[in-house]
Parts: C-alpha cells; structure tokens; sequence
C-alpha cells in the first residue's frame, strides 16, 4: 500500500468539503485512479468540472504511477486575476 | 528582470519610475473586484491558492514573458484572501521601449495566468454564504 496527500481547492473542495484527504492507494495506483475515487466522492457535483491534475506541485500528464508520500491535487478550471 | 507577490491584505502598488531612462512605455494594470457574477449580486471575493505552486507557476510565466516579448521589467501582485467590491486584486507593470511590445505581453501575461496559475475566486454572497465562482473572464 502507499499514503498520498490529496490537496482539494475550489469546486473540488467544495464537492467533498475537505481541503486536505489522506488516502491509502494499492501499489500501483495511478492519478487516473485517484481522480475516479475523488469523483465518486464528491457525488455529482464534480460531474461537469474539468480538472487537471499536479503532482508534488507539477503539472503533470493524468495517468501517471503514484508512488508513496505524493501530494496529489485535481485543479479545477483557474481562476486568477 | 521579474517580481512576482503573492500577498494577503492591501495591496500597494509598484511605483511609477522615472528613472528608466531606455524605457519609453510603462504600462500598469490593475485588476477590480466587480459587484457582480454573472448578473448576481456578491458582497466580496476570496482568493483562494495553492500555496507554494501558484508563486512557482507565476514566476516561470513572467520569466516566459521576458523572454517572448522585447520587455525589460514586468512586475506583479496578486492579493489573496477577501477582496472587497473596487478594490484591486491584480496589479501588473511592464516598461518596455515601445508601447506595442507591453501592451501585447500585458495581454498573454494575463490570458495565461488564468489558464495555468492554480489560483481561484469564491464569491461571497450578500447572505454570507461561500461559493465557488463560475466566473473565468
């Protein structure tokens, strides 16, 4: 099993009310599985919110292996300015 | 050369500069918190990051700028936390020797930032409530 940090922002935090999940993954999980779950979890809500994923603060292409203490996070559309 | 901030509370801007003496253009922009989204009336804004990434992606993206444009300083700020209706979330600087080259790297700074820079907007809502905005302009 690995641990990864999953940081939630904006509608995605607003979807499954938490800033911050904890998640045990089996060996050889991948972003794209972690992104079903953090779907599921949040019900409908995240059904027609696109999201990029980083991981340990990069931009990263969705699909990759995660590996033990990952900071993952699913970023919704941005917003700045 | 580039600064980016990344700050809470008031947001005090870059000073003009008289002492540039290559620069013909200097070019400020200042981004306002608006009393609507999408026709909805809000009371504030509340910016919100991810902390340590958004300040990494926003300086690469000045850095980019720099090197895409014939500029020589851009300079910005961009508050977190509540922002109130007028007040001023975004501010940006660009000295340049012309004005064309700041105008169009003002542009694509700023059409980017709201591409990739992980920084979002929750609207607060005259009856307190919280929500993501919707808004993306």
């Amino acid at each position: 099993m690995i641990k990864v940090k999953i940081k939630c922002f904006s509608q995605v935090k607003y979807a499954l009310g938490k800033n911050e999940i904890i998640m045990d993954l089996e060996n050889g999980s991948t972003t794209l599985d972690l992104e079903q779950m953090i779907r599921e979890q949040g019900k409908d809500k995240l059904n027609d919110v696109s999201l990029r994923v980083a991981v340990n603060q990069k931009y990263v292409q969705n699909g990759i292996e995660l590996k033990d203490g990952d900071e993952v996070a699913f970023i919704p559309p941005v917003q700045g300015g | 050369m580039v600064v980016v901030e990344i700050i809470n509370g008031p947001l005090i801007p870059f000073p003009s500069n008289d002492d540039r003496n290559q620069d013909g253009a200097e070019l400020t922009f200042n981004g306002r918190v608006r009393d609507t989204e999408y026709e909805k009336a809000i009371d504030a804004l509340e910016y919100e990051q991810y902390q340590g990434m958004a300040e990494v992606e926003l300086t690469e993206l000045a850095k980019e700028i720099c090197q895409k444009f014939p500029i020589s300083d851009l300079f910005c700020k961009h508050r977190m936390g509540r922002v109130g209706i007028g007040e001023t979330s975004l501010h940006v600087s660009i000295w340049s020797q012309h004005r064309k080259e700041a105008i169009e790297a003002m542009d694509f700074f700023i059409f980017e930032l709201k591409k990739r820079v992980p920084i979002w907007k929750w609207a607060i809502l005259p009856d307190g409530t919280k929500v993501p905005s919707d808004c993306a302009h």
